[in-house]
């Protein structure tokens, strides 16, 4: 047993935090910044990727021959944790593509693809942005109940239908799309298939859908008789549930670090706001219960550290943590949730406020982490579906639903 | 980075695991809680042969030389099985001695440690029952070659049979004027009285009248006890949060075979949602105790503790055991809340480990403090 990482991680940590304080504009505080809703976020966002690209770390973990470095598991996981301690917008290039398009792609898609998807990802440019349709109206946490449909013709294929609570779309260049290739499929999940769809092709149409709070993060995406090359089909036909599972599985463990990073960083920034701000007299950080609940909610962020540590290792065995990775993210999901709550009721009657109004403290972000919190249990597998997935893989519990 | 176990340690774990199968069963463990003494010296013996009471010392002082981790992978299955009696009181008096002990003390004390001859008992906390150095008021005057120590000691694990007490008494007015004291418990004027517990787990009242302790007997420096109990208090959070580590895992264990075999309404209720995510929570709760556990023991093992990840461990240890066993109840229905299972065994437990070394408050406290807080 052994619990300290490489000098070659640590040095790493110290690179990034350094690239954050000179390349994070100091007047824009980026953490939790919701990139893809306001215009002047998400040209930041978009030169943020660049620079990442130009330094490496975009897609570290692929092969130098698609544009990466071919980093450890340990590299990665630093580099998320880091992220999420400092913000740093631009990371994720849309939502999946570089996550979840280019790991796919690797190990499903074929040669062709590859060249040419990858390296647009790699480069941290407009055309490498990505958004995932996955869910429809009648199929959420169902996800293999989707109904939109794609019918061979020739060299292409048709596609009609309903795509909802696509994040990214409005600024997506490509679509990683999810569709019933065999409606007659004897069971619902053997008649899917993945395709990439062109978000400029004709017949595509974007609705946006703002959230409770206004932001403009997801949208209903339309689909009219739009037609798609055959050649992008990606893996086999009717096979796209099974690519999927396996390539969720894979993935799913990036989600876990930049949870950690966040929630450090918000411990941290609530740490300093309850030292500087005086209450009755004295500060806030001398009350007996401002000080418990921060120190309760650091311990579960060691535990998810140790959790991530943990994921990452077994990666690093061969292994595919499919049990580690929905715990760290549904435990993830849930701390960042606390530390809102927390984190409001220390910002007191301010946290009413707009978090970009003049009145509101620590840059709105803690306001802006609770309303995200919420969003964020959902998105990529509800709790629930992840605790589902622990009790039946992990405990060998009966499926419960 | 690591999270695989030695093969002696995995060895050291199934062993330890076999031998409390056998040696340990709930029906002993029940038997002791209405025994007299509260342990088996036959059992108590074995253990001594095993290796287990000398696991952390050198070879020259009767003990196999590991580590700490390996002594809380020992306390981990002594935990998930429950071990009546002297072994954690024990430890946490030896550990002090190798660190502080002189010679003369580590050559007498230790290897009788080691072969099962003696039984320590730690007595640090009074009426107050907390771990703050101002709560000492016990206190040792300078006789003549010796110190007379006065004052009573509370909640003092296995007094009742131990052939040694290790004393934190006062030699000063002054905040942190205290020493540790090595007291034979058969001297003239110590008494003692089991408390009757929860638990029933034979801790202890220890009053000392006028007790004589030889001037060889302080452990360390006169003035430097607290010390010497801020070492004990980290290490001996950690052992006991393994002991704790160990019942969140059998107790899970338990509750998801139960969730598997028990069926209404024509089914297993661990179908049901508001069974299994309930008991995903307790888990995962428990694994990430565990690692914790893992992550500061390993550090204490390697010569840097971090004061913060000690801390963390005893901060949450409680909060956990006593939420895993109060949901495993409660899934157990009706039958949980029996004499005969064993869920309520641990159950019980669950508050005199929180309040053992430092309740959560202390602790909790603590993490504060190295947030910056």
């Amino acid at each position: 047993m052994d619990f300290k990482l490489g000098e070659k991680e640590e040095a790493l940590r110290k690179g990034i935090r350094e690239f954050a304080q000179k390349e994070l504009p100091s007047e824009c505080f980026c953490l939790l910044l919701e990139e893809e809703s306001r215009d002047e976020d998400w040209k930041l966002a978009m030169s943020i990727s660049k620079k990442l690209a130009q330094k490496g770390w975009l897609v570290m973990a692929w092969p130098k021959e698609y544009g990466g470095q071919g980093a450890s598991y340990w590299e990665q996981m630093v580099y998320g944790e880091e992220c999420g301690y400092w913000g740093i917008p631009g990371v994720a290039m849309g939502v999946s593509g570089v996550a979840w398009v280019g790991p796919s792609l690797m190990q499903f898609g074929n040669e062709e693809q590859r060249k040419k998807y990858l390296p647009l990802i790699a480069s941290g440019e407009a055309d490498g942005v990505w958004c995932t349709a996955y869910s429809e109206p009648n199929a959420g946490s169902d996800f293999a109940n989707i109904q939109t449909r794609a019918v061979r013709d020739g060299d292409e294929y048709v596609i009609n239908g309903q795509k909802v609570w696509t994040s990214c779309a409005h600024r997506a260049r490509w679509c990683w799309l999810a569709v019933k290739t065999d409606p007659g499929a004897l069971k619902k999940h053997r008649g899917i298939s993945i395709f990439m769809v062109d978000m400029k092709s004709p017949g595509i149409t974007v609705n946006p859908l703002l959230n409770y709070y206004g932001a403009h993060i997801f949208n209903e995406v339309f689909f009219d008789n739009v037609r798609v090359p055959a050649s992008n089909l990606v893996g086999e036909e009717n096979k796209g549930w099974y690519h999927l599972m396996h390539s969720l599985a894979s993935e799913r463990h990036s989600l876990g670090p930049p949870l950690y990073g966040n929630a450090r960083r918000l411990l941290d920034e609530l740490a300093g706001y309850a030292k500087e701000t005086q209450y009755d007299g004295k500060p806030l950080s001398q009350n007996l219960g401002v000080r418990h609940m921060l120190a309760d909610a650091a311990v579960e962020a060691e535990m998810l550290k140790l959790f991530n540590y943990q994921v990452t290792w077994e990666l690093t065995q061969g292994l595919i943590p499919i049990y580690g990775s929905s715990r760290n993210k549904a435990f993830g999901d849930q701390l960042l949730e606390r530390i809102g709550i927390i984190g409001m009721r220390l910002m007191g009657t301010y946290c009413q406020v707009d978090p970009y109004s003049k009145w509101t403290k620590l840059h709105g972000i803690i306001q802006r982490v609770y309303l995200l919190s919420p969003g964020i249990s959902i998105a990529a597998g509800t709790d629930e579906i992840e605790k589902n997935v622990i009790g039946q893989f992990k405990l060998g519990l009966p499926k419960s639903y | 980075m690591d999270f695989k176990l030695s093969e002696d340690q995995e060895m050291l774990r199934s062993l330890a695991k076999d031998f409390l199968t056998k040696e340990c069963p709930k029906v002993k463990v029940r038997e002791l809680e209405t025994d007299e003494k509260g342990y088996d010296p036959q059992m108590w013996q074995k253990m001594a042969e095993l290796g287990w009471l000398g696991l952390v010392f050198p070879e020259n002082y009767g003990g196999t030389g590991g580590t700490f981790l390996d002594l809380v992978l020992l306390m981990e299955e002594t935990g998930k099985n429950i071990l009546p009696g002297p072994f954690f009181s024990t430890t946490v008096c030896a550990l002090p001695i190798l660190e502080y002990g002189n010679e003369r003390q580590k050559a007498k004390f230790l290897p009788q440690i080691a072969n099962g001859t003696a039984i320590w008992a730690l007595a640090v906390i009074e009426t107050l029952g907390g771990y703050k150095a101002s709560e000492i008021k016990a206190s040792a005057r300078v006789g003549d070659g010796y110190y007379i120590i006065e004052g009573t000691k509370l909640f003092v694990p296995n007094a009742n049979v131990a052939n040694h007490l290790l004393v934190a008494a006062r030699t000063s007015e002054q905040a942190e004027g205290i020493a540790m004291f090595i007291v034979d418990a058969n001297s003239a004027g110590v008494e003692v009285e089991v408390i009757p517990t929860i638990a029933q787990d034979k801790q202890c009242q220890v009053t000392f009248n006028r007790v004589e302790v030889p001037e060889g007997n302080v452990l360390g420096d006169v003035g430097g006890g607290w010390d010497i109990v801020e070492f004990i208090l980290d290490r001996a959070a950690i052992l006991k949060c393994a002991e704790v580590s160990g019942g969140c895992q059998a107790v899970v264990e338990m509750t998801n075979a139960y969730a598997k075999d028990r069926v209404q309404f024509d089914k297993p209720i661990g179908s049901f949602q508001a069974i299994q995510h309930r008991l995903v929570d307790m888990f995962v709760n428990a694994e990430g105790l565990q690692y914790l556990v893992y992550q500061a023991a390993w550090e204490i093992s390697t010569g840097f503790p971090s004061r913060l990840h000690i801390s963390l461990v005893k901060a949450k240890a409680g909060e956990v055991y006593q939420r895993t066993c109060l949901d495993a109840i409660r899934i157990h229905g009706a039958t949980g809340f029996t004499k005969e299972h064993d869920v309520g065994l641990y159950f019980r437990r669950v508050k005199a480990s929180e309040f053992a070394m430092g309740d959560s408050d202390l602790w909790e406290e603590r993490v504060a403090a190295e947030l910056g807080l």
